[in-house]
């Protein structure tokens, strides 16, 4: 580990029976740093997740947050704010009640926790004060990032944290925690939104089937696989002109234009070619960027582990 | 500790389920005293329990007695066995278990605390039903001590309120094992209602296995075997052997059933 991870996962591995939930995961998330879980469903997320916070225990390998091996309720969980699968609370106290009980429970004095940072999170008004059961999921999910905060977490352990929240909320939490990682926050999210872990996150750890598939930056991640997107006057012709071009993988259509897999090639350069083909260009989007690289490392993984099986 | 039993007690005393419960307990033994000042009993013509009802309308500090006589042998084990065996069962069906685990909260101090807090409501039931009964029987019936010339019936006013403190630690104790049963129940299901239904199962079925005489002597080992024990204190005014044995029965079932509790939940991989 080295010195400044606030989160070191090393070998760690849950299985259930036969079932391999999580297996020989190894990972560090840097002090400050954004990082994003990412995986298909049944990928291990939230199990690696658990397993991080003490509410699981592994088979095998260790987790450390803040250079302290994470055993069932260590200390060093009162610097960690927790959102995981979706917020819960006692439905038939009022949000109010749930955060102050919750702060209690821990032994520390309501007087010296942050409820006006969290309650500016939360954006309930006067909702805080009914009782919780009748809050629509995204107000839970709101009251649940509140809760986060009322510590000021050193460290945030995210699971889903935008789910339920409608597009303008949704764009608040992603400035909320730029906000905080600005702050010197570091913050591991999970997330099925890949457009927000490549707005959010500086750095990405891939899984899937339980297995590591890659780490690194976001940056590093979109150099693996990026795609264009071509809208021209002539299709036949631009897709005769792309496929010769080199440091391109993959041409295929994506009606009303074409979808370009690049393996090097400059999209400028490609607008060239497809220009002095006598080709009018009329759109060019490098888009899914993160999705397509995702899309490629999991199914490149998913090829490895058919072809271990056969 | 103390802060954290405090959050667990307001949690369960703001609950509505709690109040619609206790408030069951309560007005129950009114329903009684109203019932007898309107037809008061014939002792000639009753059956076993009459007589405690016979008893009430000779004086009001007797009403609880019968309340309790009546009330133990269910109602108030369906009640306590709800504030045991939700006391975790219910956390975790919220799914507010693992952020009370991630606040953090140690997994033995959040089941310490939540016992505590059963145990607090069980006796808070136990007395509830004896308070109210007390204040309806003495509003119905006066608080005159009992006069019958049998030994041991005959008790002062004294006497009774002595008699009825001591009834109700022995009925709520008597319901130790059933409690920790809820208790470890609660530990291992999402489910309180499974849990409840569990424990108060384990009672039923103690109840039935103790009227097989065929069994011999593994009757006396069954949880609440001597549970009715403390009735003896309005019935010759002494503590008894059998109260005893009700009180030590209980103790090797808490342990284990606790035990298993702890062992479970310490172990345990919080997915709810």
């Amino acid at each position: 580990m080295t010195e400044t991870a606030v989160v070191a996962v090393r070998g760690l591995t849950k299985r259930y029976g036969r079932v391999q939930a999580v297996a020989g995961l190894d990972f560090d998330v840097l002090r400050g740093q954004v990082c994003g879980l990412l995986g298909p469903n049944g990928a291990g997320k939230t199990t690696a997740l658990r397993m991080l916070v003490g509410l699981i225990r592994p088979t095998a390998g260790e987790a450390r947050i803040f250079d302290r091996l994470v055993r069932p309720g260590v200390p060093e969980l009162a610097r960690v704010g927790t959102i995981i699968e979706h917020a819960s609370f006692v439905p038939h106290l009022s949000g109010m009640r749930n955060l102050r009980l919750w702060w209690e429970a821990g032994g520390a004095r309501w007087e010296d926790a942050d409820l006006e940072g969290a309650l500016a999170v939360a954006g309930l008004g006067d909702a805080i004060e009914r009782r919780v059961k009748t809050y629509s999921q995204g107000m839970r999910q709101r009251l649940g990032l509140a809760r986060v905060l009322l510590g000021r977490p050193e460290l945030l352990l995210l699971d889903e944290p935008t789910n339920g929240l409608d597009p303008q909320e949704m764009r608040a939490v992603r400035e909320l925690l730029r906000r905080l990682s600005d702050a010197g926050v570091t913050v591991l999210l999970s997330s099925h939104l890949l457009a927000e872990i490549e707005q959010i996150c500086s750095h990405v750890v891939v899984m899937d089937k339980g297995q590591l598939v890659t780490t690194g930056t976001v940056r590093d991640l979109l150099a693996v696989s990026t795609s264009a997107y071509f809208e021209v006057d002539d299709v036949e012709t631009a897709r005769r002109v792309l496929a010769a071009a080199t440091g391109v993988k993959r041409v295929t259509d994506e009606s009303p234009g074409l979808s370009v897999e690049l393996d090097g090639a400059q999209r400028s350069a490609l607008v060239t070619a497809l220009v002095n083909a006598g080709v009018a260009v009329e759109t060019v989007t490098a888009r899914h960027q993160l999705e397509d690289a995702f899309l490629g490392l999991v199914g490149r993984h998913t090829e490895r582990h058919i072809g271990k099986g056969a | 500790m103390v802060r954290l039993i405090g959050t667990e007690l307001k949690k369960q005393a703001l609950r509505p389920r709690t109040w619609v419960a206790l408030g069951f307990l309560a007005v129950v033994p009114i329903i009684i005293a109203v019932a007898l000042k309107l037809n008061p009993p014939d002792l000639s013509r009753g059956r076993e329990g009459a007589r405690y009802f016979y008893l009430a309308t000779q004086s009001g500090l007797f009403l609880p007695v019968a309340a309790l006589r009546v009330m133990s042998g269910f109602f108030l084990v369906v009640v306590i066995c709800m504030f045991a065996g939700d006391a975790v069962a219910s956390e975790a069906g919220w799914g507010n278990l693992r952020y009370l685990l991630v606040r953090p909260v140690s997994r033995g101090r959040l089941l310490t605390a939540k016992l505590f807090v059963a145990a607090v409501f069980a006796v808070a039931s136990t007395a509830l039903v004896a308070l109210s009964g007390l204040v309806a029987g003495v509003i119905a019936f006066g608080w005159d001590p009992i006069t019958i010339p049998i030994p041991g019936l005959s008790q002062s006013t004294g006497d009774i309120l002595g008699n009825l403190a001591l009834a109700i630690v022995l009925i709520t104790w008597g319901l130790a094992a059933i409690v920790a049963f809820a208790f470890m129940l609660s530990t291992m299901t999402d489910s309180s209602a499974g849990a409840i239904f569990g424990a108060v199962g384990l009672y039923i079925v103690s109840l039935i296995l103790g009227q097989i005489d065929s069994l011999g002597s593994i009757r006396y080992g069954l949880p609440v075997q001597y549970y009715d024990a403390w009735s003896d204190l309005f019935a010759s005014n002494k503590f008894t052997d059998d109260m005893w044995r009700s009180i030590l029965l209980q103790v090797p079932y808490v342990i284990v059933f606790c035990g298993i509790a702890w062992w479970w939940f310490h172990r345990k991989d919080i997915k709810s």
